[in-house]
């Protein structure tokens, strides 16, 4: 069961100093999310999902614990330079490093902006807590609302170009059931540049509740990775907002290997004209895993393109799901927009669910999507075969090479390489 | 080397093609194979480089004093068999040089010799590459996609080159070859002749033979070997055509 008990009962030790509207905020959230309870299949958006894992057991809102940097030192980024690490979801000094950016960028723990330790309420009401219809509709975002402690946050002053990626490591460590709820923001100025790579890992039979909002100023380019690779008990739901103005530039890459049971939802809206987004990823998923992907990207304003390609390796008794919707509105003329899933279907019990739709209102578009699901290339795996390669070895090339098709459309290339060695890593612990 | 007594194999629909096959390669000799469209070439290929989709219904191949038939297909080819493909497969994504160093290392494990790492791979590519005329940017790229029809058969020829084969059966090698390209692939398949190799070359034409001389070359009708001879065989077919095969079948 998730209630608003275990949130409520801590809430005045957990949130005191926070600012009234704040805490007012995060009251009637609660409410809210206490009124719509946990979505169910009878509601179209998630009907391929099945939330049981989350109703069978309580997940207690987490305590600060501390975890050593070895526990970190696998996940990092080569050649990364900034980086914030949230453990259970609060702020970890010992393991971030936020020195060395360039001036007038804010790179910090939301609770130090909340209680006002570092000067970004700038950023706090409207771009981090900021009123949002959404999640008067989504129980998750308005239990996050209500709960979240911590998260990190991200400004770039207009004009600014960070040359190194900067990273973010949500790390968990569950002794016994708990919850951690996230909240951050991005916030890139017009005519800024930078990567970022966030990463979610953990131990222990805990829940994740992140949510992520993005705001890309006009000309920005911003490029952003996030890798799930959650212990093997653990509970994803993400929620990340992007909103892009005029002319910017947004490429996104989600890899999805970890948790049992994971849901990530993407709302991108371009309400400036001439931007262009790129929203792809990969689920390599095995064993009882279930992870859903679902993706609305909302063509606001003429003149933008998106590119959507996931790709998703499913074995064993796994379930991925890919619910991925374009929206072209009338005024978004000149709209170029495509849409691609491909599947792999590895396991004789394992399930695929794809859902790739657009919708149109625009009459002078370019547009496409399409959906496949399949196995290996029998002819392919017969040629590497007849070459000597034995078979899970053949089997694996190709699996890798389904994958590294998507991997190779990132276009930081120490963010790709990053990403080829979480692959490896998967592949690696394949079953023969 | 290659032992085949009374091969009978048929599709997974039933239809049976190879009805009764009696074929014996020794190391050093180099045989053809000849015959018209949808006589079992190709299936007997199949057959023996270990390809899924035929069931074998009768018969034995005994390749080395093994049975070949017991064998999967990579564990044949670790053996030493080599299949040269008719159609070689285009595979996305997966790189030539990375593919054919997986599939020389296996070689070579199974040969008992040491694993070669980037570096000494790079080197045993340069050496064969000159002998096929292959450009180094042809193995940047993904196996087969992209390449013209001749470089895929070079490309087939190169891999032989690289994995030392025991036995080499070419599936139709020369068939959309220009005359410079079958000369270069000629050349390639000529320099892995030596007495411990031996070779299976199926063809149409007669072409092919004028630039690699074969000891033996057997006709193959309606799944049965129907004629032998030598290389004058091919000659005769190549006046006559295969309708008067239909009369000695």
């Amino acid at each position: 069961m998730v209630t608003t008990k275990p949130f409520l009962e801590t809430f005045d030790t957990v949130h005191a100093g926070e600012p009234d509207w704040l805490l007012q905020r995060r009251r009637s959230a609660l409410a809210r999310f206490g009124e719509l309870g946990l979505p169910t299949r009878r509601q179209e958006n998630w009907r391929f999902t099945n939330l049981r894992p989350l109703e069978k057991q309580e997940f207690a809102p987490g305590d600060s614990v501390s975890v050593a940097a070895t526990a970190i030192a696998p996940y990092l980024v080569e050649g990364a330079g900034h980086r914030i690490v949230l453990v259970n979801g609060r702020f970890d000094s010992g393991l971030s490093k936020l020195d060395g950016l360039p001036a007038g960028v804010l790179l910090a723990s939301v609770k130090a902006i909340v209680s006002n330790d570092v000067p970004g309420f700038f950023l706090l009401g409207p771009q981090i807590f900021g009123e949002g219809t959404e999640e008067a509709k989504q129980p998750f975002l308005a239990l996050n609302t209500g709960a979240a402690l911590d998260g990190f946050a991200l400004g770039i002053p207009a004009g600014t170009k960070i040359e190194r990626p900067i990273e973010i490591v949500h790390i968990a460590d569950a002794a016994s059931p708990l919850s951690v709820n996230s909240r951050s923001a991005i916030l890139a100025g017009e005519d800024t540049k930078a990567s970022i790579i966030e990463t979610f890992i953990g131990t222990g039979e805990y829940w994740q509740n992140a949510v992520l909002r993005v705001q890309v100023a006009a000309r920005a380019e911003l490029h952003h990775v996030t890798i799930q690779d959650h212990g093997s008990e653990a509970i994803h739901t993400g929620s990340t907002t992007i909103h892009l103005a005029e002319k910017s530039r947004y490429n996104s890459f989600n890899l999805t290997v970890g948790g049992r049971l994971a849901r990530q939802d993407v709302y991108l809206a371009m309400s400036g004209a001439d931007a262009t987004c790129a929203v792809d990823g990969a689920y390599l998923l095995r064993g009882s895993q279930e992870a859903t992907m679902a993706t609305l990207i909302d063509h606001q304003a003429p003149g933008c393109k998106t590119r959507e390609v996931f790709k998703g390796v499913v074995e064993e008794q796994a379930h991925g799901v890919f619910q991925g919707k374009i929206q072209v509105r009338q005024a978004a003329q000149k709209t170029d927009a495509h849409q691609l899933n491909k599947n792999l279907l590895l396991g004789e019990r394992a399930i695929v669910d794809t859902k790739p739709e657009l919708e149109i209102f625009a009459d002078d578009v370019k547009c496409s999507h399409g959906a496949t699901v399949g196995d290996l290339d029998e002819a392919a795996m017969f040629y590497l075969r007849a070459r000597g390669i034995p078979e899970k070895q053949a089997r694996n090339m190709l699996v890798e090479a389904f994958a590294a098709d998507a991997i190779d459309l990132v276009e930081d290339l120490r963010l790709q390489q990053h990403l080829r060695r979480h692959l490896d890593r998967w592949l690696a612990g394949r079953p023969s | 080397m290659l032992e085949i007594k009374n091969l009978h194999a048929r599709l997974k629909d039933g239809r049976e093609i190879l009805k009764g096959i009696d074929l014996t390669v020794n190391a050093g000799e180099v045989h053809a194979i000849m015959g018209p469209n949808g006589s079992g070439k190709s299936t007997l290929a199949g057959v023996l480089a270990g390809r899924d989709g035929y069931e074998i219904t009768e018969g034995s191949v005994t390749y080395q004093g093994k049975d070949l038939l017991d064998l999967s297909a990579d564990e044949r080819a670790r053996e030493g068999v080599f299949l040269a493909f008719q159609y070689p497969v285009e595979i996305p994504g997966v790189n030539n040089m990375y593919f054919l160093r997986a599939a020389l290392n296996a070689v070579r494990r199974q040969r008992g010799e040491p694993e070669l790492d980037a570096g000494q791979f790079l080197k045993a590519v340069r050496a064969k590459l000159k002998l096929l005329d292959i450009g180094e940017d042809l193995l940047q790229r993904a196996v087969n996609v992209g390449f013209s029809g001749g470089e895929k058969k070079r490309n087939e020829i190169f891999q032989m080159a690289m994995l030392e084969p025991k036995l080499a059966i070419l599936d139709e090698t020369d068939s959309g070859l220009d005359i410079d390209a079958l000369r270069v692939v000629a050349h390639g398949v000529n320099n892995m002749r030596s007495p411990e190799r031996a070779a299976v070359m199926i063809t149409h034409y007669q072409r092919l033979l004028d630039y690699v001389e074969p000891d033996v070359v057997h006709v193959l009708s309606h799944g049965r070997i129907v004629r032998s001879g030598d290389k004058s065989l091919a000659a005769e077919l190549e006046c006559k055509g295969y309708a008067f095969l239909d009369d000695v079948a």
